[in-house]
């Protein structure tokens, strides 16, 4: 983990590790429906302030919790055109994944790029700590993968248009 | 047929209705006074901060902050009256600072670090700073202090 | 492989195939840019008649493609094109010259007709420059050549230059996005020692390079890009080193887009392989659940 991402990721995941305290919770608007309240946003006294992590204007997190669910938003950093395509194609990809990505929410939240939405059904099936490790683990790589497949781009289209106009010089 | 009847929110028409004002006790202060209030405690942050007394400042800034509707001057001062505490503090000195604020003062801290990085703008500025805080304030008070953040309905 | 070839595979194939075994046949296939081939035996099983459709015909007639065909195909051209298409070759199977190099030499001269009929306009800008140079100034006729739909060439001769444009068009805003990349590096490459001697390549968006700001009705959005390739003497002078270039620089767009939709699934592949990492992190959250089978009071085993 790079020095500079560290204090960031830092945040995140000790936020995340305390907003990951949910329990079983029945709506209480409608009888015998047990809905996300994060998502529902119908009771006032079960949702807790939103908190917001940043580490400058483009990379911030955005953790909205509840009595039984809370929803993780990412925005990703994206310095130029073609970051922001690959941004999209990836996240893009990955929303379309999303049932077997079980905390994986299909759309993201207005002004993020990619939403995580765990329920209390997720943290009893699932291990607390290893749902928070594969968070931080997501926004360790997005990043890594965004630059890596930016490289390779122009790596190819180097060789592309050296290969292309080689053969007019032989 | 007007179907905009549909639309009407008839919750809150309900008698038990929850309030914004219920979930919390309201400052008992008035707007005016708070403002007042919160500009001499920066001015006497500013003449402690000049005698090299962070820990003093950044308790007086800490106690006493401003919560609920109406007093959104107020809380913008006193973030920034604690930013500047923030950014002269050094690094090495932050963990016994940290350390010797009293629970209250911890949650407070804990509240505007949140509220200076959701602040559109303020990331560039100080986004590192506020990290570097939040990691230490997380070592010494743990995560409860967090969840106090996140529960507590007085937002700064 | 980086380059493409301008040969049509199919013919080439399928001629060779049927030197060596004649059956009746009938096939239709497609090249590039929408050009579409016809391979068929009407009448005997070893007469073949391949006729070709290409957008631009009209266009190309007008700068002497006839001349050209005939040229390299002599009297195998159809004096009548099959209905439908705009050229026909009659391939007499029994006149083909016995196996050897000479036949090779003729298949794949076939197989490249489509180049073959594009390389009209080049050859006339080519020639053009040269009348061009004698008398020392002037410019030789735009010669546009709308080989898509809604992307041309235009070749134009100058007294020391031939210059081609190609407007592309990117439907997509990936690939305008990569297209602008790619094409930023065409023009960045020629700094390298090794291709000084390549030809200058400018690159424009939204608005035309001058050559073109006379034509009324160019469609002007962000999607669409000029390419302006400047071929100079040494680049076409030599017979053998101009018809490298003419097959070339026809592949051009081709090559772009080939390389763009390769990056797209060199893109994809690797979104894959990331994912499926993810999942495998996410999979390491799940607890074990025991299967414990359920009994009811009587004994039997509850069933959800």
């Amino acid at each position: 983990m790079s020095n500079v991402l560290r204090p960031y990721l830092a945040a995140v995941r000790s936020t995340l590790t305390a907003a990951l305290t949910l329990q079983d919770f029945s709506s209480q608007i409608v009888e015998r429906h047990n809905k996300p309240e994060v998502e529902v946003g119908a009771s006032k006294e079960v949702l807790l302030n939103p908190l917001i992590i940043s580490r400058n204007e483009n990379e911030r997190v955005l953790i909205e919790a509840s009595v039984n669910s809370i929803r993780l938003s990412i925005k990703i950093k994206q310095a130029d055109e073609i970051e922001r395509i690959l941004c999209h194609k990836f996240t893009r990809f990955m929303m379309q994944r999303a049932e077997s990505f079980i905390v994986l929410r299909r759309k993201p939240v207005k002004g993020y790029d990619i939403s995580f939405l765990i329920t209390n059904n997720h943290t009893d099936t699932m291990l607390k700590h290893k749902i928070v490790d594969f968070i931080i683990q997501f926004m360790e790589e997005v990043d890594k993968e965004i630059s890596e497949m930016k490289l390779s781009l122009n790596a190819r289209a180097r060789v592309v248009a050296e290969s292309y106009l080689l053969a007019f010089a032989a | 047929m007007d179907v905009s009847f549909r639309k009407i929110d008839i919750d809150q028409y309900e008698e038990d209705v929850l309030l914004d004002n219920e979930l919390y006790e309201a400052d008992p202060r008035d707007p005016t006074q708070v403002l007042n209030d919160t500009k001499q405690k920066g001015a006497a942050v500013h003449s402690s901060l000049s005698k090299g007394d962070i820990q003093g400042a950044l308790e007086l800034v800490l106690s006493d902050a401003p919560y609920g509707p109406n007093v959104e001057e107020a809380k913008n001062l006193n973030l920034q009256t604690l930013v500047t505490i923030l950014n002269s503090t050094k690094a090495t000195e932050i963990p016994g600072v940290v350390k010797s604020l009293s629970q209250d003062s911890q949650d407070t801290l804990m509240k505007y670090l949140y509220k200076g990085m959701g602040l559109p703008g303020w990331g560039d500025v100080s986004g590192s700073v506020l990290l570097g805080w939040h990691e230490k304030l997380t070592e010494v008070a743990g995560t409860g202090c967090i969840v106090r953040a996140m529960t507590d309905r007085r937002v700064v | 492989m980086i380059l493409l070839e301008s040969h049509n595979y199919i013919i080439q194939n399928t001629l060779a195939d049927k030197l060596q075994k004649p059956t009746s046949l009938d096939v239709q296939f497609v090249d590039f840019d929408s050009v579409r081939f016809h391979l068929s035996t009407p009448e005997r099983k070893t007469c073949l008649l391949l006729s070709m459709s290409i957008r631009c015909w009209d266009e190309l007639v007008k700068y002497g493609v006839n001349d050209v065909l005939q040229r390299v195909y002599g009297d195998r051209v159809s004096p009548q094109p099959e209905p439908e298409y705009n050229v026909s070759l009659v391939l007499d199977l029994e006149q083909f010259p016995s196996e050897g190099e000479e036949r090779e030499a003729l298949i794949k001269s076939i197989s490249l007709l489509k180049r073959n009929a594009l390389a009209a306009p080049f050859e006339l800008a080519f020639s053009a420059q040269k009348e061009l140079a004698a008398s020392g100034t002037g410019q030789g006729e735009l010669l546009a050549v709308h080989y898509r739909d809604e992307e041309a060439i235009y070749v134009q001769a100058s007294a020391d230059r031939v210059t081609v444009i190609f407007s592309t068009m990117f439907r997509e805003e990936t690939d305008r996005i990569f297209g602008k990349l790619f094409l930023q590096e065409f023009v960045d490459a020629r700094r390298l020692p090794t291709i000084q001697s390549a030809p200058q390549v400018l690159y424009t968006t939204r608005d035309p390079p001058l050559e073109l700001s006379h034509i009324p009705n160019l469609i002007q959005t962000d999607d669409v890009g000029y390419v302006t390739f400047i071929l100079f003497p040494r680049h076409f002078v030599n017979p053998i080193v101009a018809e490298s270039t003419i097959s070339h620089i026809q592949n051009f767009r081709d090559y772009l887009h080939y390389h763009i939709k390769c990056s797209k699934a060199y893109m994809h592949s690797r979104m894959r392989h990331r994912v499926s990492e993810f999942q495998k992190v996410l999979n390491r959250a799940k607890t074990e659940v025991a299967v414990v089978d359920k009994k009811t009071a009587s004994g039997r085993t509850l069933v959800r």
